[in-house]
């Protein structure tokens, strides 16, 4: 089980949590949930790396957070995608599809 | 910009408001693992299990508590570095053009850091007085006779004093020089007469020792002294034990019995300080007796609340009360009033004409620095379009190749601004001796925090001004910078436009600055040809300072003066030697003006009331005039024979007798002096006319004069030699026969009449070779600026140009045709630069002599001055193109 984790490309984990928080705010655990469940326990996500990650993101001022109440009504920090990180999303999708592409025609030719 | 602003805020939030950021990471940590555990438990772990997995997949929890620190911390900073470094390295591949950025900024910033710390020295600071703000001067003015300040008489103090009720405190100030005996030689000092409470109304507190009580100021106390910082430490070498010294002055014992901190002292800087109980003059009953016998200064303070208007009414209504009293001190005609002014306003209102001309001059040098460095930065930018280019596609956005720039401009402009603090620094001293000549605040001018912060401020702001140029002139058109590498024609048109416009400022300022100096200096030539109406070549001036309580009569007095003159001119080498009560340029009556007195021409009686007619006194001996080698126009000059008492004789000058007398003989007439108040002098008979001397300034017209012999009236304690030689050469052997005559005697002073004058000039002088400076690295500025311009406009149309050759255009005519490019933006400038100069120059008015403002000699020599540079300036670099080639500037890209 531990060989087919993939550990995450650098850069990639922005990627990943502009792309979970796209859909709703969310809080940190959440968000390291939802990569899991979603990648099917492919991707690998250190949960300690998620919070400088996310922490950045805010500073870029890609996502911003909030206070709020959790599901068993306890006090969360939620992230929130901005509009510059909404738009920053597109572009880091663009650059991963050319990169990928890229990669995949070397090593199919 | 929102963006900048939340970075701000949280970049703010992590350094000062720390615990709270803290904690919320805490607790944000924390609901992660709680969470985590339970998800755990709910796979069926014990909780110990549970909190063991899930803190393992956390990964530290330190650890990453201090990732998070760092990523909000750092991440600024990461970028500043990058930049910084990059700057660096960018800095180190382009050294000329780093060198000439911060040569020219740090000339610019010093500048401007050097004439603000006078300002904020003399004009800004607050007075090192308690609550220097209360503090004002009294003058009583007679603006009708064009007297804005005849002094206050003992009795005029008193009245002020006792009746005001705007002041908290109301106290007197005059300075005479006195001789101190019990040094090696006898010293002339001098010394400021004042209040007892004095220093309590200015609210200063002796450094050692003790300030004057009530009771050192009555009749019979024992005299006491307080020494200046100054002289206690130039004279006395600072000796601690100075308190409780006895000197020996006016033939009484003074005990020293306090030292005064470092202030400024005013009107004028003092040696030591004594009570007016202590001073000869100030303390005799025929002295405090009259009203009319006015020499003091008077300062107050003003009651808390009290508004400066309120004391402006308040004696006001004094001045009126004491003119109806005595309508004989205070004739009606004189417009008598007292006038109270702030004493910071009094102490600076000399400089702040002159400081405020060089202050907007050197910020236009800094103007002009900046356009340089931007013009600069801009060709600089140009050559880099292509780094920019890549830059681009590597994805730094355009925020960040602004914040790049920024960040490069503004280290240049820092290390100018320290290298100009720099050059602040060594020029300081200079200045300072400079403005010491205005106000005696200059003392104060310092290099301190606020000036520090001042010159930062300048450099980050000169910075953000030529790097926001460049910056905002970056390509917003990625494709075709990359395509076109940066170098193609149409490529730079909005970089080349702006430089355009840069050249055409750099040229008006330049022009404005050139005309400013142009001004004062054909002022100052204006002035040093100024013919005085006598002849300074070989003359020197000594002051003697007589121990005045060993002579008591007139006679006295006579005979001393006498036996120095007969030993003077019997000295080797003495042509001639006249003795004099003031002498042309001397700093007493350049700082106080002429000693003015009125007098009445027999058979036209002065109406009550009235004005009398008005003239400058000197007490001279027969020699004078051949001394100074001034012309007698018509009868007689003094003689030995005019005894003491003889038939009472003046002499008057040629404005006097043309003022007065008209086409009359003027000898033969008779006048008298008057002493307000009182009865009229003797009637004395004019018997010569003399040439008119500009003895007061060579900008002061000669004035009404009347010149009385020295045995015919008291007192005339300078003498004036005429030598064969180098006159200086005479000092020590006339010192030395001086003593011989008399070994009290003071001797201060001692310089030639050349030098007096070349004082006199000084403040014209120093501004004018200030302007001057300014001037000239204005104008070096802009040659520079053009040469790179039209260098940079060659190099980029060397193609453009082939093709014109080759299609059969001349070599000259294209030469011509980039010369007059260049030449159409320096007459935009010039211009621009003339009509602002014809707007600016009237500030300087009051700095310039018999010229205007707009002197159309100096406008036009600016203006042909300017082109020529210009036209060099634009000619060489162009030249390049005669060397052009067609075919290889068609092959060259």
């Amino acid at each position: 089980m531990a060989k087919s984790k993939t550990d995450l490309l650098q850069g990639t984990l922005d990627l990943l949590i502009l792309k979970t928080l796209a859909l709703e705010p969310m809080h940190g655990w959440g968000i390291s949930q939802r990569i899991q469940q979603i990648s099917q326990g492919v991707l690998c996500v250190n949960q300690g790396s998620l919070y400088p990650a996310l922490h950045r993101l805010e500073l870029q001022g890609w996502i911003s957070s909030s206070w709020g109440a959790s599901e068993n009504n306890r006090q969360a920090k939620y992230y929130e995608l901005t509009k510059t990180g909404r738009k920053q999303l597109e572009t880091e999708k663009e650059d991963w599809q050319r990169l990928t592409a890229a990669i995949a025609q070397i090593l199919e030719a | 910009m929102g963006k900048l602003s939340k970075r701000i805020k949280i970049g703010f939030r992590s350094i000062f408001v720390k615990p709270k950021v803290e904690r919320e990471l805490d607790k944000e940590l924390q609901f992660h693992l709680e969470l985590e555990i339970e998800k755990n438990m709910r796979r069926g772990m014990n909780p110990e299990e549970a909190r063991r997995l899930a803190v393992r997949s956390f990964g530290g929890f330190d650890q990453v508590k201090e990732q998070c620190r760092e990523a909000r911390g750092t991440i600024m900073i990461d970028n500043l570095l990058q930049d910084i470094r990059y700057g660096l390295r960018v800095m180190a591949k382009n050294p000329g053009f780093s060198c000439m950025a911060i040569l020219t900024l740090a000339l610019g910033i010093g500048a401007n850091t050097s004439i603000f710390s006078v300002i904020y020295g003399v004009l800004m600071r607050p007075l090192p007085y308690q609550q220097g703000s209360q503090l004002v001067i009294i003058h009583q003015a007679e603006p009708l006779a064009h007297q804005q300040d005849i002094g206050f008489s003992a009795k005029e103090v008193f009245d002020y004093r006792d009746m005001n009720h705007t002041l908290s405190g109301v106290v007197e100030h005059h300075s005479m020089s006195f001789i101190l005996y019990g040094k090696d030689e006898p010293e002339r000092v001098k010394t400021a007469v004042v209040s007892a409470n004095f220093f309590d109304v200015l609210g200063v507190k002796p450094l050692m020792g003790r300030a004057f009580v009530p009771s050192d100021d009555v009749r019979g106390a024992n005299a006491v002294l307080m020494l200046s910082f100054n002289y206690w430490k130039e004279s006395f070498g600072g000796d601690p034990n100075i308190v409780g010294k006895i000197f020996e002055m006016n033939d009484r014992p003074h005990t020293v019995i306090g030292v005064l901190p470092p202030i400024p002292q005013y009107p004028v800087e003092n040696d030591v300080y004594m009570p007016t109980s202590c001073c000869p003059t100030r303390s005799s009953d025929r002295f405090i007796a009259n009203r009319n016998f006015r020499m003091m200064t008077v300062f107050g303070r003003l009651k808390p609340g009290v508004q400066l208007d309120q004391a402006r009414a308040d004696l006001s209504t004094i001045a009126s009360h004491l003119q109806q009293e005595y309508p004989d001190s205070y004739p009606k005609s004189t417009g008598y009033n007292a006038v109270v002014t702030p004493l910071q306003e009094d102490l600076t209102s000399q400089a702040k004409p002159t400081l405020l001309i060089l202050l907007g001059t050197s910020l236009l040098v800094l103007l002009l620095a900046c356009a340089n460095v931007a013009n600069l930065s801009l060709a600089r930018l140009m050559r880099r379009q292509r780094e920019m280019a890549v830059r681009t596609a590597l994805g730094a956005g355009r925020g960040r190749l602004i914040r790049q720039l920024l960040t490069e401009s503004m280290m240049l402009s820092i290390i100018g601004g320290i290298l100009g603090l720099l050059l602040a620094s060594s020029g300081m001293k200079l200045l300072v001796t400079f403005v010491a000549r205005f106000t005696t605040r200059a003392s104060e001018i310092k290099l301190d925090g606020s000036v520090l912060a001042f010159t930062l401020i300048v450099s980050v702001l000169t910075g953000l001004v030529f790097g926001l140029v460049p910056a905002f002139s970056t390509e917003k058109n990625l494709p075709s910078s990359l395509r076109e590498g940066g170098k193609g024609a149409g490529q730079g048109a909005v970089k080349q436009k702006l430089r355009g416009l840069l050249i055409v400022a750099q040229v008006a300022i330049s022009c404005m600055l050139l005309i400013g100096s142009g001004l004062m200096l054909r002022s100052l030539i204006k002035l040093q040809s100024v013919n005085g109406g006598f002849n300074t070549d070989r003359v020197m001036v000594m002051r003697l300072a007589p121990n005045f309580s060993k002579y008591t009569t007139p006679q006295d007095y006579r005979n001393y003066f006498q036996r120095v003159l007969d030993t003077a001119r019997s000295q080797p080498g003495v042509q001639s030697v006249s003795l004099a009560s003031n002498f042309p340029f001397s700093p007493n009556g350049l700082t106080f003006g002429p000693n003015t007195n009125g007098f009445e021409i027999e058979g036209q009686p002065v109406p009550n009331g009235a004005l009398p007619p008005q003239s400058d006194t000197t007490v001279v001996t027969p020699d004078y005039l051949q001394t100074l080698r001034i012309p007698l126009i018509r009868g007689r000059f003094f003689t030995d024979d005019d005894k003491p008492d003889g038939l009472q004789v003046a002499v008057i000058n040629q404005t006097l007798a043309n003022h007065r007398f008209g086409n009359e003989d003027p000898i033969g007439k008779h006048i008298r002096f008057l002493n307000p108040g009182g009865q009229p002098n003797d009637w004395i008979t004019i018997v010569g006319v003399v040439g008119d001397i500009r003895d007061y300034g060579l900008d002061h017209a000669p004035i009404d004069e009347i010149y009385g012999p020295l045995t015919q009236n008291n007192f005339a304690g300078n003498l004036i030699v005429r030598t064969g030689g180098e006159p200086m050469a005479m000092a020590n052997t006339m010192r030395r026969a001086i003593h011989d005559v008399d070994n009290q005697t003071a001797i201060v002073g001692v310089k030639t009449l050349e030098e007096f004058k070349d004082d006199s000039l000084v403040n014209p002088r120093v501004t004018t070779i200030l302007l001057g400076i300014f001037a000239g690295l204005a104008i070096l500025i802009t040659a520079a600026g053009i040469a790179g311009v039209m260098a940079l406009s060659v190099s980029q149309r060397t193609h453009e140009l082939g093709v014109r050759m080759a299609l059969g255009a001349s070599q000259s005519g294209v030469l011509l045709m980039v010369l007059r490019q260049g030449m159409i933006l320096v007459g935009i400038g010039l211009v621009i630069g003339v009509v602002g100069g014809f707007c600016l120059t009237g500030m300087m008015s009051s700095l310039l002599f018999a010229i205007t403002p707009t002197d159309p000699v100096t406008f036009l020599t600016v203006s042909v001055v300017l082109t020529v540079v210009a036209i060099i300036a634009a000619f060489v670099p162009a030249r390049r193109i005669t060397g052009i080639d067609p075919i290889i500037a068609l092959r060259s890209e």
